[in-house]
């Protein structure tokens, strides 16, 4: 008997069977930036954990309690034993929830990737929290706090809830949530990247922030291959600038290089500062951009 | 190297719409809008130095470039170039075509007439008629028609070009030429185009008042046919008949005559190039009847011209020649009954018959000038209408000059005739004032014209302006040769003695009743209407083929009448290579006249290739949308 049959849906973003692979994986950040708040992640030898981790030579003011009495009684020198040291990691899902991202599913590609990476987050009991910037110097929408199992349901709601629209740039976007959020973990951007800000300084901020960068480029089919021919009038539908092109074929090959050469841009902003970039179509299903590309790219095991 | 010309060069002031299409073009009123996620990438494509530098810069505008192209292309073509030939340009251009008899020779290897041929590249000039140019098409035979007025529409040219058909007569240039000339008091004609095969009289009696550019046509095959067909009464009932056969190859064939259509004799005849042979045959014939000649060539022999293999000749019926003679005349009447084969009126003792016609009038009476008779020697008489043109005057004359080559005074010495009475012209009277009344003036003495003659349809009238009997003429030698003159002119007049065969053209007078109406039907079933004068005669009946045409009144037939082409010049199919007009030559070209070729249907035709280029350039998918399709 079909599983959708017998269970209700959980959430639109998800289905059932995609949720339950989902609930099997992991975010796999590359560096242990993690709160002092006790949590799941080892992050050092001096935690209090039961999981031994090493020995060191003891010096004055040293608790003694945790001095190996066996390792005296042997070699008559005190050493102490380390336990590994265990602290909460923070998963923060940024979402671009301007109008350059209705078109072609953008928004709702991005809001099934923040679906599952709190998901992913919240089984793991790190904290998620979720910020969706519309409107430009507007508060973003936001949604904080939530750790365990039972916060999917708010997640899903909240996410549920957006409506994109908005003038506001993910660079502004993402320096609104920052004078937001405190914590430490992981920053999870999912936008098309298409701004005439300057990204470096939203990824120095996150960098900063303690918050390890996964950047999720979201495109279109027409913004990755443009078919466009003839003399157009470009209209931005964030802005409603114009743009005027003349023989709008001719200049599609170049549109192309300049677009690899915003996704390598990208790329190395996220390198420098020990992040991760990839860009996805929304032509691919989320399937394959979950349990193929992201998996093969170690963002998720 | 040819550079192209142009018919209307004005129509360059179209490429002033290159502004409008410039400025329509760079403002791009007619931009499409199309809304995108960002521009930011778009500006940033906008921004690069390639995109912006020269060659990029043009190839962003290929299709302003392609536009201009297009445009350039049709303003040329509405320039309607062309490349110079040697065809001749001028706006008002007559075109004569030979369509002589010879026009209908075949070549042997094509099969085609040389008229065919003509038609073609007269085809060929009138379908790259040149833009405002107009163009007349001539027929050039004996005479000339003219196939069209001046005009520039190509349908109307080439249905009058399809029309054009063969005559069976002689060719000659001089009525096509002057119909020219005459066209060119109209229009500013400079040259004109002959086309022809060659076949024509060298010496062209014209003063040419244009240029004439002779485009020879190619030769025909051998050719073989009738140019002579006579006849001579030998006795009372015999003709002799003579028939002369002529070729311009070898060629072998006999020749068949038939009497009133059955055949009495059969000779065979064998020819070399430009050679001819004399046949001669015996007639029997006391009654007026038909003869056919047919000429039969033999298969291994090709005649490229039908219509001189066969000839008609009508013989009358063997008389003695009417003679009236004045009584007072007695000389005339002597010298007269001394000739065989003349009954001299009236006879001795009898009254004149005045209602009875004549061969020949002899007289000194001017009331016998009534009488009717072909040819009449007025002795002594003034004609009515010349009368005040000469006066007579006491004291001696003799004759000064004389026209040596007239029928009347052919071997006739005239030098030591003595005349008593002297003729002298009236007061501001000249010789035009003869011409001009219709008169030729045979012989002239001291004072004046002493023999004058006039020729009236049918009628010829000799007037010898002094009384023979008041002249030593009667006593000299030139009296009896004169008297035989007239008489044989007689004879030829009545075909009492040598008979010719009638040629193609214009038939002569023949005899009908008074001012009926008659129908003539030609060799190919054709009918013209006639009509007779009061004196009976019906003239100017066309006869463009050889053949017999039948004269009809009310359905009932008359008589027939036999037309035929008997030409030396068209039968041996001889070409002339410089035609020598009166004052310059033309020689001819046998090279095809070159027409000018218009460009406008090229650069039409580039243009729509342009316009369908843009149009894909236009159109095309990117590679990237392929790409996409692909997958």
């Amino acid at each position: 008997m079909n599983e959708s049959t017998t269970k209700p849906q959980l959430t639109p973003l998800l289905s059932n069977a995609t949720l339950a692979r989902v609930e099997r994986l992991r975010l796999c950040p590359n560096r242990r930036l993690t709160n002092r708040t006790r949590g799941e992640h080892a992050v050092g030898s001096s935690g209090a954990s039961i999981d031994f981790s090493d020995y060191r030579d003891y010096v004055a003011g040293d608790d003694i309690r945790y001095v190996d009495w066996n390792i005296f009684a042997r070699l008559r020198r005190p050493y102490l034993k380390l336990y590994a040291h265990e602290e909460e990691l923070h998963v923060v899902v940024l979402m671009d929830a301007s109008s350059s991202m209705i078109s072609e599913g953008k928004f709702e590609r991005a809001r099934q990737l923040a679906a599952a990476c709190s998901t992913m987050a919240l089984l793991g009991t790190e904290r998620v929290s979720l910020f969706a910037g519309n409107d430009f110097g507007e508060r973003p929408s936001m949604l904080t706090g939530c750790s365990g199992r039972p916060a999917r349901r708010r997640v899903f709601e909240f996410l549920e809830g957006l409506e994109p629209g908005g003038d506001s740039p993910i660079d502004l976007s993402i320096a609104a949530a920052l004078r937001r959020h405190r914590g430490r973990g992981i920053a999870i951007v999912l936008s098309d990247f298409l701004t005439t800000g300057d990204v470096s300084r939203s990824f120095n901020l996150l960098h900063s922030a303690g918050l390890e960068i996964f950047a999720v480029q979201i495109l279109g089919p027409n913004e990755i291959a443009p078919d466009l021919t003839g003399d157009v009038r470009l209209v931005d539908c964030e802005t409603g600038r114009t743009l005027d092109v003349s023989t709008a074929r001719e200049l599609v090959d170049i549109y192309h290089e300049h677009l690899t050469a915003l996704q390598m841009h990208l790329a190395t902003q996220c390198r420098r500062r020990n992040g991760r970039f990839e860009s996805v179509s929304t032509d691919e299903t989320l399937e394959t951009i979950l349990f193929d590309t992201l998996l093969r790219r170690g963002w998720i095991q | 190297m040819n550079w192209p010309g142009f018919s209307t060069i004005a129509n360059a002031w179209w490429l002033l719409l290159l502004i409008p299409l410039l400025v329509v073009y760079f403002l791009k009123l007619k931009r499409s809008r199309l809304e995108v996620t960002s521009l930011a990438l778009w500006q940033s494509v906008i921004n690069d130095q390639r995109v912006n530098s020269p060659f990029q810069k043009f190839r962003r505008n290929i299709l302003l470039w392609l536009q201009i192209a297009i445009l350039l292309l049709l303003v040329l073509a509405a320039m309607q170039p062309y490349l110079t030939g040697a065809a001749e340009r001028a706006t008002y251009l007559p075109i004569l075509i030979d369509c002589s008899a010879s026009m209908a020779a075949i070549d042997p290897q094509t099969g085609q007439s040389r008229l065919d041929v003509a038609k073609q590249q007269v085809t060929e000039l009138i379908e790259n008629q040149l833009p405002g140019q107009q163009l007349v098409l001539i027929a050039a035979h004996t005479t000339a028609d003219q196939l069209t007025e001046f005009t520039g529409n190509r349908r109307i040219l080439l249905d009058a070009l399809g029309s054009l058909r063969v005559r069976e007569v002689p060719g000659h240039l001089e009525e096509a030429l002057r119909m020219t000339q005459a066209l060119a008091k109209t229009v500013p004609v400079e040259s004109a185009v002959l086309y022809s095969d060659g076949n024509f009289p060298e010496r062209v009696r014209f003063a040419l008042p244009f240029r004439v550019n002779y485009q020879l046509l190619p030769s025909a095959g051998s050719n073989a046919g009738i140019t002579a067909f006579n006849a001579r009464l030998a006795s009372s009932r015999d003709w002799d008949v003579f028939l002369r056969v002529e070729s311009s190859g070898d060629v072998t064939g006999q020749l068949e005559l038939l009497h009133d259509g059955k055949a009495i004799g059969k000779q065979p005849f064998v020819l070399g190039r430009d050679e001819s042979q004399r046949l001669t045959f015996r007639v029997e014939s006391a009654t007026s009847t038909s003869l056919e000649a047919r000429l039969t060539i033999d298969r291994s022999s090709f005649d490229s011209l039908s219509c001189d293999n066969v000839a008609w000749l009508d013989l009358p019926a063997a008389r003695p020649l009417r003679v009236f003679a004045s009584p007072g005349l007695a000389s005339f009447r002597h010298a007269l009954t001394a000739m065989p084969g003349i009954d001299v009126f009236p006879r001795d003792n009898q009254l004149p018959q005045r209602s009875v016609p004549y061969d020949l009038v002899i007289s000194d009476q001017a009331a016998d000038e009534s009488l009717i008779a072909s040819v009449h020697l007025l002795v002594g008489v003034t004609p009515e209408d010349a009368a005040g043109l000469v006066e007579h005057a006491s004291g001696l004359t003799r004759f000064l000059d004389w026209d040596r080559t007239s029928p009347l005074l052919r071997h006739v010495q005239l030098r030591d005739v003595e005349i008593a009475d002297s003729v002298q012209p009236a007061a501001g009277i000249n010789g035009g004032s003869f011409e001009e009344r219709g008169y030729s003036i045979l012989a002239s003495g001291l004072n004046g014209p002493l023999i004058i003659s006039k020729r009236s349809g049918s009628q010829q009238r000799f007037y010898l302006l002094f009384h023979t009997n008041r002249s030593t003429l009667e006593f000299r030698v030139a009296f009896p040769v004169l008297v035989a003159n007239v008489a044989q002119l007689a004879r030829q007049e009545a075909s009492l003695g040598d008979v010719r065969s009638l040629q193609a053209g214009v038939l002569p007078p023949i005899k009908l009743k008074p001012d009926t109406e008659y129908v003539v039907t030609g060799p190919d079933r054709t009918t013209q209407q006639i009509r007779s004068d009061t004196t009976g005669e019906a003239a100017g009946i066309t006869a463009g083929l050889a053949g017999r045409y039948f004269v009809t009144r009310d359905g009932l037939a008359e008589l027939s009448v036999a037309a035929n082409l008997l030409s030396t010049e068209e039968t041996t199919l001889r070409a002339v290579d410089t035609i020598q007009f009166d004052e310059q030559s033309v020689s001819s070209s046998t090279q095809l006249l070159e027409n000018d070729r218009p460009l406008w249907s090229t650069l039409t035709l580039l243009a729509f290739v342009g316009l369908l280029v843009e149009w894909w350039y236009f159109q095309r998918p990117s590679r990237l949308a392929l790409a996409r399709r692909s997958r």
